[in-house]
């Protein structure tokens, strides 16, 4: 018989069989490995490449364990923030030593970027009597301007009979940003490029990728959270998240650009028409989302709603439609849609006009503008005859937001000043378990 | 049924299966205690009654006495059915509900009463669960065949338990029939279950003691093994785990073996399954269970 070949068919046999029976229970100890890799490509701008591990083992004793680590690499072009001209433009790399231009009426894309990241995180759940159970973590990752540290606890508490579940969560990261070529000054103009060793201090002297000089940058971020799950009735599960994010400290992406043009013709003007952008180093945001899972026959409706603020201004829904269909005994499939509406930052401008005053804080990254995203989604899922579980996602992302702005002047009037950004994610996903 | 007050919740202890059963309730009032008791009670009693082959009014006598004919067997005996062909399945021939009628030349008695070639030979044309026709509900064994569901049936009593359990408490609990024990999750205060597994006595008439000392919180726990049961001629020990392939002892098995599963079905079988791979037992164990302890 072939169920004897392999090591997990014979319990995974085994424990089906009893399953028949209507006697199996939560798992006395179990360890469950999940990997996945999941491509993401911006086709003409950013790829990634990422390697997922997840590694649970629950002890018989109740507590439980979890690791996870991330491997991913970046790479590709990113837009500057810069906006598109009548002529081509020039622009100094990040490291201040190098330059990329951008055709006419191109959106100017930073090319030079490329980043491999490392993050892991582990875990302990304890539980505390039998209706309470406490989560510690600890969470790291680098990238070679980018480090972060970080801690969260977790308190749960089941009422109601197990019908209600609350739960209390605190986060504390402490990060450091090292950009490459030195963090710039607020609104400080672009230098061209020096082409070997600097003698400028904001761009730093000669250096390979992985030293960044001195100029390292602290960001803090405290989470704190609330959420609680009610069962309503047999089929029906409702979950509702409050979390409050502070965020202090260097919160500005030293490589994104502004740029000034010139009042009338809305070309870039002709000296310093790029300044690096500023942001506050200050952040409160908030977050309300709710999710409704509901058992319909064999398949499972899920619909949720977020609802986010921040003191900079944004404010974004997202809303979100998933229907998992058993197609089988043990295959299903899971088609979802979701829509994501933002508002601008405060601070956020496309332009900045030459000749008015500067503000204090200024960013024309795209991902702080006013935009509606769209996603579709399809996942593949089986579980094998070994019990191991295989699933296939893919999803299409489609940005868009305002491409010809009602204050758009000159020669702005007819350049695409938020081009759609589209993105496909292919996610690969491979579950076993001992 | 005897209730016995502990300092942390009631004991229920009752006689099932032709040993002595217990179950521990997280629960403060006697009469809570008093009815989740009886509920296990009533249930081991219930599945005994439904497979003991001492009976004459069962689902069993009636299999074991067709002398060839066809028998419909009820859902729930079906179910064990089925998973008795799987597990004959599974243990490529090492687990067979057919194997009882080896004890008529093997008792276990610490004799010296170990049958021929010749009476062991008889018997083997009278086990095979690959001889049987298994179509659920139908059940045709050739005559003289017997089925015994003895041990699948303990194990399979202690999970029922267990959910009659769940189902009528929120309680933590821990149901033990002979050994063979299912937790339902920690005590209020946090505590999980401290299970003492029997060690085997390496004599006759040494008292018992336990060996492991295991906390449980979930899951079940079963036990293979038991040299009591032996037999020994010239100086060799016979232990009493028969291989129905050979219709002989397994020699080379350990004494005892504990399992780890998430039913208690499930740790009984690969218990037994362990204990009939003999020397193996080792390298079976560590293939196919989680956690597990074994008694050389």
């Amino acid at each position: 018989m072939a169920a004897t070949d392999g090591k997990a068919s014979l319990r995974a046999a085994l424990a089906a069989a009893c399953g028949a029976l209507g006697v199996a229970g939560a798992p006395a100890q179990a360890t469950e490995v999940r990997t996945g890799v999941l491509g993401y490509t911006e086709p003409g701008r950013v790829s990634a490449l990422e390697l997922v591990g997840d590694a649970k083992h629950t002890f018989a004793g109740g507590q439980a364990a979890t690791f996870r680590f991330v491997y991913d690499v970046l790479s590709g072009s990113s837009a500057n923030g810069g906006v598109p001209a009548a002529a081509a433009q020039t622009f100094t790399s990040p490291s201040g030593r190098g330059s990329y231009t951008t055709e006419a009426g191109a959106t100017p894309l930073d090319g030079t970027f490329r980043d491999t990241r490392f993050a892991g995180s582990a875990g302990m759940t304890l539980p505390w009597g039998r209706l309470t159970s406490a989560t510690l973590g600890l969470y790291g990752s680098s990238e070679h301007d980018y480090t972060s540290l970080g801690a969260n606890a977790a308190l749960t508490r089941e009422f109601n009979r197990k019908n209600t579940t609350v739960t209390l969560r605190a986060a504390r990261y402490e990060d450091s940003v090292s950009p490459e070529g030195g963090a710039p000054a607020a609104l400080s103009a672009m230098l061209p490029a020096t082409g070997g060793g600097g003698d400028d201090d904001k761009l730093g002297p000669d250096k390979d990728d992985d030293d960044n000089g001195g100029d390292s940058l602290a960001k803090s971020v405290t989470d704190l959270g609330l959420s609680v799950t009610q069962v309503l009735g047999r089929r029906t599960l409702l979950t509702l998240n409050y979390t409050n994010s502070r965020v202090a400290g260097y919160q500005t992406d030293p490589y994104k650009l502004l740029t000034v043009v010139d009042p009338v013709s809305g070309a870039p003007r002709a000296a310093d028409a790029y300044l690096f952008e500023s942001r506050p180093d200050r952040r409160l945001k908030h977050a309300v989302a709710g999710e409704l899972l509901r058992h319909l026959g064999r398949d499972v409706m899920t619909l949720s709603y977020r609802y986010f603020d921040d003191d900079w201004g944004v404010t974004s829904h997202t809303a979100e439609l998933a229907w998992r269909a058993n197609v089988a005994a043990k295959q299903y499939l899971q088609p979802n849609v979701r829509w994501y509406h933002q508002t601008a930052a405060d601070f956020y401008r496309r332009w900045l006009v030459d000749g008015q005053a500067l503000p204090e804080h200024a960013s024309a990254d795209y991902r702080l503008g006013d935009m509606t995203a769209m996603t579709y989604g399809l996942k593949y899922g089986r579980t094998l005859a070994t019990g191991n579980e295989v699933s296939l996602r893919v999803e299409y992302y489609a940005q868009t937001g305002e491409s010809h702005p009602a204050e758009a002047f000159g020669d702005l009037r007819d350049l695409d000043l938020f081009p759609t950004v589209d993105a496909w994610i292919v996610n690969f996903g491979y579950t076993f378990g001992k | 049924m005897i209730l016995e007050h502990l300092p942390d919740g009631w004991r229920a202890a009752f006689t099932a299966f032709g040993g002595p059963c217990e179950v521990l309730l997280d629960v403060d009032g006697r009469d809570d205690a008093a009815v989740l008791g009886e509920a296990a009670g009533g249930e081991a009693a219930r599945i005994e009654r439904l497979w003991s082959r001492y009976r004459d009014d069962n689902i069993i006598h009636a299999i074991n006495h067709a002398q060839g004919r066809t028998v419909d067997v009820d859902d729930e005996t079906a179910g064990l059915l089925d998973l008795a062909a799987q597990c004959f399945e599974l243990g490529e021939g090492r687990f067979d509900v057919t194997s009882g009628v080896l004890r008529r030349a093997w008792t276990f008695d610490g004799s010296a009463n170990v049958p021929t070639a010749a009476e062991v030979a008889a018997l083997l044309s009278l086990v095979g669960w690959g001889r049987v026709t298994w179509r659920r509900p139908q059940l045709t064994l050739p005559a003289g065949m017997e089925v015994d569901l003895g041990g699948l049936g303990k194990e399979y009593a202690v999970d029922r338990a267990a959910q009659l359990l769940s189902l009528r408490t929120s309680a933590a609990a821990l149901v033990n029939f002979g050994g063979d024990l299912r937790a339902l999750g920690e005590r209020r205060d946090g505590r999980p279950w401290r299970v003492g597994v029997e060690a085997p006595a390496a004599t006759a008439g040494e008292a018992p003691r336990p060996a492991l000392d295991l906390e449980l919180a979930r899951g079940a726990l079963a036990t293979s093994g038991d040299s009591r049961r032996y037999l020994l001629k010239d100086g060799v020990r016979y232990p009493h785990i028969l291989d129905p392939r050979t219709g002989r002892p397994v020699m080379d098995a350990p004494r005892s073996v504990t399992v780890l599963a998430d039913s208690c079905l499930e740790a009984g079988v690969l218990a037994t399954l362990a204990m009939l791979h003999g020397r193996g037992a080792g390298r079976f164990l560590a293939t196919h269970c989680a956690r597990y302890w074994v008694q050389a």
